[in-house]
């Protein structure tokens, strides 16, 4: 069993609290500078709070990095430098050049560095993942992929919307269906993409497209925004092959729908999935992360992987930006 | 009035056979084709008179044709109705290269006969609705348009054998000569502004069969002088057991939200008895008819079609650049010079 401490009490830091708690790692505690999420944390799931990273760093094996993603470098270096096994939510970090140095940090460390790309980990991707790989649909030929919601609206600290810490839309949100792309179509060659806010910096939100050529000639389409009325969220999955096709359009397998005449909704802050599932995709992927440091199981995502996929996301900006197809 | 059809080499002669004889006042003449198999096939199927060669059926007058032939052979008979004076409906695209599109235009309007491009699309009743909606200002700015027109492969939804679809020369191309343009339309006509750049990736990785030599696969990225900027899907991804030839969908979003279509939705799902797979009946109104409706009501009044032959053009125009753009790899600046 291994000591385990989250940095980060927001949505996802709560999310992994959840996970850890369903699994035999004991969770120490939480370092965040907000003291009220914290408590939330510590009632529900236990553990208790640490004051400084350093301090918590000290008291665990295993950090959980679930902090806006501009902090996730110096972070995951301050980690590795301790010898602590590393789970970071995605993007990696917030440029290129960070992850590489993060990678190499945690290579020389002798640290696990898992990215919690944690699309892999819902039960519909994963299943259309499998099917692809046994072969049901032959050699992929188009995989077309959607994730758009509302602005995110954090009642405090917006850092979403602040590119310098977020990365922007194309970062944040993109960045999990170019990893899906390319766990199902392999290593892309190219991107070109078009998005609102690098022909409208002033727009609110954020709205794009993207077209990826893979290596071995499938073409992804990747649709991302945050641009729906709230609380609209929908993602959508479809991948073609020579032999059949998958289809799982936005919104067509809803299990259950109520409409009260008092409903509370539409003030959501951000936009979760809703998927009524026995276990929350975010628990199975904790899981998961347990087994591959407890037992050294291989993972789903790899510290690679979340290098490779931060390379497609910086080529889709780079592409909106300058309007020409850039190759990785 | 009289009106006749060139050609049953594009299966959808076979939908404005019936259209055309739908409507009260027109006198469904018969057709020419300069195939005799195929000549005599239709005639018998769909009793009615077939012309062996065009020559015969222009010396009959009509007042309007519908040209069905393989895309690229659309030119020549343009021409020649239009020199009778004859008003011409082209299948979609227009034409296969530009040169040949901008011939047809000016044959027509030398001639003072109107040319219409066939895109059906444009009379769907959701089509329309949309159409609405836009001109009403509610999504207000435009960001951008994710549209899709994936199909089968064309020969598996024509039950007399078609395989001009796939050749290169005859059809212009493979998915993309085939399944931009319908989308293309409709974004010029919802936006009221013209397309800026075109950049396009193709494949062919769906039905690698033996004399399939063009494109199966393709993504289209289109931007537009209002600065949205669009994707089409042109693929033939729908494998063969699909319950439904294939579709068109757009959805539109602005800074006032979504609005998604899917046309083609208004099916009903059928497990027969004998059917190896489900198969959904469309049961919603027949674009098809609207568009021969409005060829024969511009005929009649002697006015312009809603829809022209400068919207074929410039369909044709997009095409063009996409498969430049997939050959360069680069995006393509439009209009092509």
């Amino acid at each position: 069993m291994f000591r385990v401490g989250i940095v980060g009490s927001g949505f996802m830091g709560s999310f992994h609290a959840a996970g850890w708690s369903q699994t035999p790692a004991e969770l120490v505690g939480y370092h965040s500078l907000d003291q009220a999420q914290v408590n939330k944390l510590i009632e529900r799931y236990g553990g208790r709070s640490f004051p400084t990273l350093d301090a918590l760093l000290d008291a665990v094996d295993v950090v959980d990095i679930c902090t806006p993603t501009h902090l996730h470098h110096p972070m995951i270096l301050q980690a590795a430098a301790k010898g602590k096994h590393i789970v970071c939510e995605k993007p990696l970090t917030r440029t290129v050049a960070q992850a590489e140095e993060a990678l190499s940090a945690c290579r020389s460390a002798g640290v696990k560095l898992l990215v919690a790309h944690v699309v892999r980990f819902f039960p519909e991707y994963a299943q259309a993942k499998a099917i692809v790989d046994r072969g049901e649909i032959g050699r992929v030929g188009v995989v077309r992929l959607k994730r758009v919601s509302f602005q995110p609206r954090l009642a405090a600290d917006n850092w979403f919307l602040d590119t310098e810490k977020s990365g922007g839309m194309i970062l944040d949100l993109m960045i999990h269906d170019f990893d899906y792309a390319r766990w199902v179509a392999g290593e892309v060659e190219s991107v070109f993409a078009k998005s609102v806010r690098s022909a409208r910096p002033d727009a609110a939100g954020d709205y794009a497209l993207a077209i990826l050529r893979h290596t071995n000639g499938a073409l992804s389409h990747i649709e991302g925004g945050w641009a729906y009325p709230p609380p609209m969220f929908r993602t959508s999955l479809e991948i073609a092959g020579d032999g059949g096709l998958i289809e799982h359009p936005a919104g067509s397998s809803v299990p259950l729908s109520i409409h009260l005449k008092e409903s509370g909704q539409g003030d959501a802050e951000i936009a979760v999935p809703a998927s009524p599932l026995l276990e929350d995709p975010y628990v199975t992927e904790i899981k998961h992360f347990y087994d591959v440091l407890a037992h050294d199981a291989p993972p789903r995502v790899t510290a690679e992987d979340g290098l490779a996929v931060l390379k497609i996301a910086f080529a889709a900006v780079e592409s909106a930006r300058t309007g020409q197809r850039v190759t990785l | 009035m009289r009106f006749a059809i060139m050609s049953f080499a594009h299966l959808h002669a076979e939908a404005y056979i019936n259209n055309l004889r739908a409507i009260p006042g027109v006198e469904m003449i018969g057709f020419a084709d300069d195939d005799p198999a195929r000549g005599q096939h239709f005639a018998a199927l769909y009793n009615t008179r077939w012309f062996p060669t065009y020559e015969a059926l222009i010396a009959e007058k009509p007042d309007g044709v519908i040209i069905c032939t393989e895309n690229a052979r659309h030119r020549p008979l343009a021409e020649m109705a239009a020199a009778a004076g004859i008003a011409v409906l082209s299948e979609k695209p227009l034409a296969t290269t530009l040169a040949d599109a901008q011939a047809m235009v000016e044959a027509c309007q030398r001639a003072g006969v109107p040319l219409m491009t066939a895109f059906p699309m444009r009379f769907s009743a959701p089509v329309i609705e949309v159409k609405k909606v836009l001109d009403s200002g509610a999504l207000g700015t435009i960001y951008g348009c994710n549209a899709t027109n994936q199909g089968q492969l064309p020969r598996l939804h024509t039950a007399y054998p078609r395989d001009w679809f796939v050749d290169k020369e005859l059809a212009g191309g493979g998915a993309a000569a085939d399944h931009t343009v319908h989308v293309a339309d409709l974004l010029r006509w919802y936006f009221g502004s013209e397309v800026t750049e075109v950049y396009a990736e193709l494949n062919h990785i769906f039905y690698q069969e033996p004399g399939i030599e063009v494109e199966t696969g393709g993504l289209i990225m289109l931007s537009f002088a209002n600065g949205a900027f669009a994707t089409i899907d042109c693929s033939w991804s729908k494998p063969p057991h699909y319950p439904t030839w294939g579709g068109l969908t757009m959805e539109l979003v602005g800074e006032g939200g979504l609005i998604t279509l899917d046309p083609f939705r208004q099916v009903m799902t059928v497990y027969g008895k004998d059917a190896p797979r489900p198969r959904w009946a469309y049961w919603g109104s027949d674009p098809n008819q609207a568009m021969i409706n409005e060829f024969v009501a511009a005929v009649k009044e002697k006015r312009a079609p809603a829809i022209t032959g400068y919207d074929g053009y410039k369909a044709v125009e997009i095409v063009e650049a996409v498969y430049r753009s997939a050959l360069s790899r680069q995006p393509v600046a439009l209009p092509l010079s």
